[in-house]
């Protein structure tokens, strides 16, 4: 394995970019990815926030206490993860990291893997989804992404620009992948839109250092307000409305997450009224 | 005079009948109380070098020209090895051996769990060693796994046979009743997750074979060794000199000494066999489930008239049935007990003993069953347990050689009282409420068990034993003890462990055995060096031994007059005082246990089913206390393990193919910094009068085997909602919120 | 750099900074209990920042400053998690020290909920978090009173 570190966008030919390393390199420990080359892409993706734009490259420990971004994301960063890997982990990089779920981390030959069942949905699946689960009921377990999905971000990679909605989308029998990226594309800025009132509120197993049983990100913009949820479908999920929520579809062991949704919307939704 | 019995030796509620040849125990008690050393706050000893990381670890071990090894184990619950090709792996680079079934005991053709150990190999980096592994070529016939209780009950596969117990008459009691609780409770799989994982380095120096091991127990690890080596048990040494957590699970040799050993023999190199995280959640013990079917009858007035429990303990493919029942059998004076205990046999990992194992899972079912019984009479459930006082051991009659529960259920009292104002702040959907749980356990100790103190010519003082200190502060107490009995400082003691061949046999670091067995050992050794310094003072001064004593560092007379140690020690060059020490027997006759209550206040949100501990009250009779500093972060530290237990921790299996799924730090949740209530810790700290010259029992354990039933009493106490199982996830919690709505509708009873 | 001193080391891409730490330089004050990055018993800093040393990758260290345990020995911590009893097996203390000086490098009196959400990655099987938490604030009231 080779370790290359461009310092322009330009030098940048393929291999697996690696930022805060959080995710990925677990996951080459594991072989759950496989690379010949990594790209440290530290000195190429755009670091910070200067107005609505936040580099992909600034850190989840910068966000959490920036007093300017929506409050929905400021709070989605400071309940994710641990201090740690919120000290390493970019904000690209959060939205880009993969499932949980313990059957395709522990490499079952499942859905997602490209196999044809999905194990969770027969077996232990309490930290599963609601929404989208029909082939694969893994959970995307960022909590970044559904406030950004509630305030409408875009994503600028290094190729497009795309809604943040348009940047996930459901595994299926072709492609398996839960991000609409194109091999060797890279985030590299997010736009933000001021909403007038956002809210982020999480349940987890324990008080810190859990991923979302359930998240809700609530945000308004004149008289209208979009929510979405973390930990309830294989990519982060919106909701059109409160009501929406009673289209679930969830498993014997994941019922009880539509009960937790339901309080947790409700708040939310108070907090930003 | 050295005196032969025949006694009754328990660990963990294991009793077994053996020989010992004990010493007399000629020392009188110390009076009750602090004491210049003993009964005061003192920091660990070894506190620097742990928190300066300088504390060498197994982990640390860096012998030279040392090789690493690593274990293919079945990825399959149950499998047959149809093929089996070291030959790929031995090929590998930096591979220097390679044992399967045929060449290694623990080694099998045939797992009967995940994780079961296959083969193995030694190489230069792990790395390498791990790579090795892969390369192994295996084919396996997977077998159908036994993974249903009830299909395991069905067929009576057992690990042994099962355990019955009676007294009275259970069905005439129920009848007698004015009221019967009758219900099922079921407690998960815990994961220990000490954070040094089990693991072994092992070296043969000529015929002697060195075993460096993360160990509860180097004496067990020791005959172990030497027994599947057949070698004579001193060529066996064993080594832990600091070691990063057990709860239990660091018992015996495990797969990993056998596998470093034998690739050590084979390759002439040391070699180092260390388990990962995940196989350590895999295949390193964990605590067996429960389904516990009780039913219990109390008179009006709160005497219990019948307890009836039946447990099926899932064990997983090996282990031994814990003292389940043991709080049904003797938390209460009640006359009409049965219980029944199965250790039922599945194609899932052993179990292995894991703080109070047994007592936890038993305590929860039967005091949640006790508080729900005492609802149903609308009786105050302290009130319940005062009048189920028993005042001797009532499977035997024997008395207790000391008993302070009913003090700890007095300095409680204010702490309950507290439950009006807990509930009173409740508001909007957060309900708040306090429950209690009472405790006991063994923790007597036992012998055999020595020390050897010596007593330099600087004058000071160095104990010597090889016990092991598992992090709970032992080296520190033995230090105060010895400190103690001769009358200096502290800071003049040093404690050598952690060597079988540098020191005598010493007790397991479990069954919270440690301090009463090595304690009273440490102190006869002390005293054997005191009387030897104050006849050589009465020589060298010219006066009567009577008349001399220790005090602070000097030898006082009591006709005026007093000397430095050093005075005598120093005229003795490199000369130095050599004393002996052993532990006593346990008093005949007599029950020894240690008991307590816990107070907890939790907050739970009736929508989300959120439950947040928000204070726990402890107070543990555990007879004297040594240091009473490290005696509070006891029982902070088994609070909080047992909050884990009772709210998030739970090992999750594939219901098919009975594989483990939280195998990893961030699907299985240990409590955080996050997770801790205000803790409020005491202890009676009486000695007991019949116990040891220490009067000192264990409080390794006592401490986490209430804080569950008292956490979900509590939330009955808020929500009025029933929780029958551990971990009160949200899912469960949220359940059992929508029961108690349903059964409020209907107008129902809260308790069956 | 290494607590003040300049390492080069030479290992294959994909060593991790805490087995560089540990089996190169022989600092084994940073321990490993997960090696995936879930417990923080690994947890040193670079340039200040508490960082996961066990899915660090060396060569992504570059010129920053790596702190571990060894260069943190004298610190005030360290006395003060001696003297609040907040060690019981010790192995992850280095760790939780590591993150500690950290916070209080950051926020020299942090509050309770400052001390909890900064050491809530640092997991400790023992239980020792309330004594931890007494050691920082007597490490906090000292940096008051100074």
């Amino acid at each position: 394995m080779e370790l290359r570190q461009p310092s322009s966008l330009a030098d940048v030919d393929g291999g697996l970019p690696l930022a805060g390393g959080t995710e990925v390199v677990p996951l080459l420990r594991d072989g759950l990815v496989e690379a010949e080359t990594l790209v440290d892409i530290r000195a190429v993706v755009p670091k910070g926030v200067s107005g609505t734009t936040i580099g992909a490259g600034t850190l989840l420990a910068e966000l959490e206490a920036d007093p300017e971004i929506p409050s929905a994301l400021r709070e989605a960063c400071r309940l994710a993860a641990s201090p740690q890997l919120r000290s390493m982990g970019t904000i690209g990089g959060n939205l880009l990291q993969a499932t949980r779920c313990w059957y395709w981390r522990l490499k079952y030959p499942c859905f997602l893997h490209g196999g044809s069942t999905c194990h969770a949905r027969q077996g232990e699946h309490r930290e599963h989804a609601i929404f989208g689960n029909e082939q694969c009921a893994s959970a995307h377990p960022s909590d970044p992404a559904a406030a950004l999905l509630a305030v409408g971000a875009t994503v600028r990679t290094d190729r497009r620009e795309l809604p943040i909605g348009e940047l996930y989308r459901l595994p299926t029998e072709d492609d398996r992948n839960v991000t609409a990226l194109e091999p060797g594309e890279l985030i590299l800025e997010l736009e933000v839109p001021r909403p007038e009132a956002s809210h982020y509120l999480k349940a987890m197993d324990r008080a810190r250092w859990a991923f979302p049983l359930v998240g809700v990100a609530a945000a308004r913009f004149g008289d209208g307000v979009r929510l979405a949820l973390a930990g309830v479908a294989p990519i982060p999920w919106a909701l059109d409305s409160a009501d929406a929520l009673e289209q679930a579809t969830p498993l014997p062991g994941t019922a009880y997450k539509v009960e937790l949704a339901r309080p947790l919307i409700r708040r939310a939704l108070d907090a930003i009224a | 005079m050295a005196r032969l019995i025949r006694t009754e030796k328990e660990v963990e509620g294991r009793y077994t009948e053996q020989w010992v040849v004990v010493e007399e125990d000629v020392l009188e008690q110390w009076p009750e109380g602090p004491l210049q050393t003993v009964g005061r706050p003192a920091t660990r000893v070894d506190g620097l070098a742990r928190a300066r990381g300088e504390a060498r670890y197994t982990q640390d071990l860096r012998l030279p020209g040392m090789l690493h090894a690593a274990v293919l184990r079945s990825p399959h619950a149950r499998a047959r090895v149809t093929r089996l090709d070291l030959e790929p792996a031995m090929a590998m680079a930096g591979i220097r051996g390679v044992i399967g079934p045929s060449d290694l005991e623990p080694l099998t053709n045939e797992p009967n769990y995940e994780g079961e150990a296959v083969a193995a190999v030694a190489a230069d980096t792990v790395a390498q060693a791990r790579a090795a592994v892969e390369a192994i070529d295996v084919e396996w016939e997977v077998l159908e796994p036994l993974l249903d209780a009830e299909q395991a009950l069905a067929q009576k596969s057992f690990v042994t046979n099962p355990r019955d117990y009676e007294r009275g008459d259970v069905e005439r009691g129920l009848a007698e009743a004015d009221a019967v609780v009758e219900a099922e409770y079921r407690t998960q799989s815990v994961l220990h997750n000490a954070l040094e994982t089990h693991q072994s380095a092992c070296e043969w120096e000529g015929d002697t074979l060195v075993v460096y091991t993360s160990t509860q127990f180097l004496w067990g690890v020791r005959d172990e060794v030497a027994k599947a080596f057949q070698l004579p048990k001193d060529k066996v040494r064993v080594i832990c000199r600091f070691m990063g957590g057990g709860f239990g699970a660091k018992g015996s040799a495990g797969d990993y000494t056998m596998i470093a050993a034998e690739l050590a023999k084979r390759t002439g190199r040391p070699v180092h066999c260390r388990l990962d995280r995940r196989e350590e959640n895999v295949n390193s013990g964990n605590r067996n489930p429960t389904i516990q079917k009780l039913r219990l009858g109390a008179r009006s007035d709160g005497t219990l008239t019948a307890i009836d429990a039946e447990y099926e303990c899932l064990l997983g493919w090996d282990g031994w049935l814990p003292p389940t029942a043991g709080p049904a059998q003797m938390l209460y004076a009640c006359e009409n007990v049965r219980t029944v205990e199965r250790g039922v046999r599945l194609n899932t990992p052993p179990m292995d003993a894991f703080r109070a194992p047994g007592f936890v899972e038993g305590t929860f079912g039967l005091e949640c069953a006790l508080d729900e019984l005492a609802a149903k009479l609308d009786l105050d459930p302290l009130e319940v347990r005062r009048r189920n006082h028993a005042d001797h051991d009532p499977m035997d009659e024997r008395p207790f050689s000391a008993k302070e529960l009913m003090e700890c259920y007095r300095r409680a009292e204010p702490h309950w009282e507290r439950r009006h104002e807990v509930r009173a702040r409740s508001e909007g959907p957060v309900q708040r409420g306090v429950g209690l749980a009472t405790q006991l356990w063994y923790g007597g100790g036992g012998p055999p068990s020595y020390a050897w103190v010596r007593l330099g010519g600087d004058g000071t003082v160095t104990v010597v034993t090889a016990m092991q200190d598992i992090g709970t502060g032992t080296r520190t107490a033995m230090a105060q003890i010895a400190a103690e009995e001769l009358g200096i400082p502290l800071e003049r003691v040093t404690v050598e462990l952690g060597d079988t061949a540098h020191g005598p046999y010493a007790v397991v670091s479990g069954g919270s055995s440690t301090t009463p067995s090595m304690g009273p050992a440490v102190r006869s050794a002390a005293a054997d060096v005191g009387r030897q310094l104050i006849e050589i003072a009465a020589q060298r001064f010219e006066t009567e031994e009577r008349v001399l004593r220790l005090e602070n560092g000097k030898i006082v007379s009591d006709l005026g007059g007093s000397w430095a140690i050093e005075d005598i020690t120093g005229l003795l060059e490199d000369g130095q005082i050599l004393g002996n020490g052993a532990r006593g027997p346990n008093p005949t006759g007599m029950r020894v246990l240690t008991f307590g209550i816990q107070v907890a206040e939790v907050a739970v949100d009736m929508e989300t089913g959120e439950v947040v501990v928000e204070r726990i009250y402890a107070v543990h009779d555990v007879g004297r206390v040594i240091n009473p500093l490290g005696a509070e972060s006891q029982i902070e530290g088994g609070i909080i393990q047992a909050i884990g237990h009772t709210l998030s921790e739970k090992r999750l299996l594939d219901p098919q193919t009975g594989k483990v799924l939280t195998r990893t730090l961030d699907s299985y949740k240990l409590p955080t910094f996050a997770d801790v209530p205000e803790i409020v810790a005491e202890l009676v700290d009486k000695p007991d009068a019949h116990l040891t010259n220490l009067g000192s029992k264990g409080l390794g354990e006592p401490p986490i085997v209430p804080t569950a039933a008292a956490i979900v009493n509590a939330i009955r106490d808020a929500t009025g909602a029933d929780v029958r199982e551990i971990p009160v996830d949200r899912e469960t919690m949220l359940r059992a919120l929508a029961e108690a709505r349903e059964r409020e509708k209907r107008g129902a009873p809260a308790a069956v | 750099m290494v607590n003040g001193g300049l390492h080069e080391v030479d290992v294959p891409v994909g060593t991790t900074l805490a087995d560089a730490l540990r089996d190169v330089l022989g600092l084994t004050g940073t321990k490993i209990a997960c090696g995936e990055g879930h417990c923080g018993a690994c947890t040193v800093q670079l340039d200040g920042v508490p960082v996961l040393s066990c899915i660090t990758l060396v060569h992504t260290v570059g010129e920053r400053e790596v702190t571990t345990i060894e260069g943190l020995r004298e610190h005030p911590l360290v006395q003060a998690f001696v003297e609040a009893d907040a060690t019981q097996c010790g192995f992850c203390t280095p760790g939780q020290i590591v993150s500690a000086a950290a916070l209080l490098a950051a926020t020299p009196r942090p509050g309770h909920d400052e001390i909890v959400h900064a050491m809530s990655g640092n997991l400790c099987r023992c239980g020792t978090y309330p004594k931890i938490e007494r050691a920082i604030e007597a490490v906090a009231a000292e940096n008051r009173g100074g």
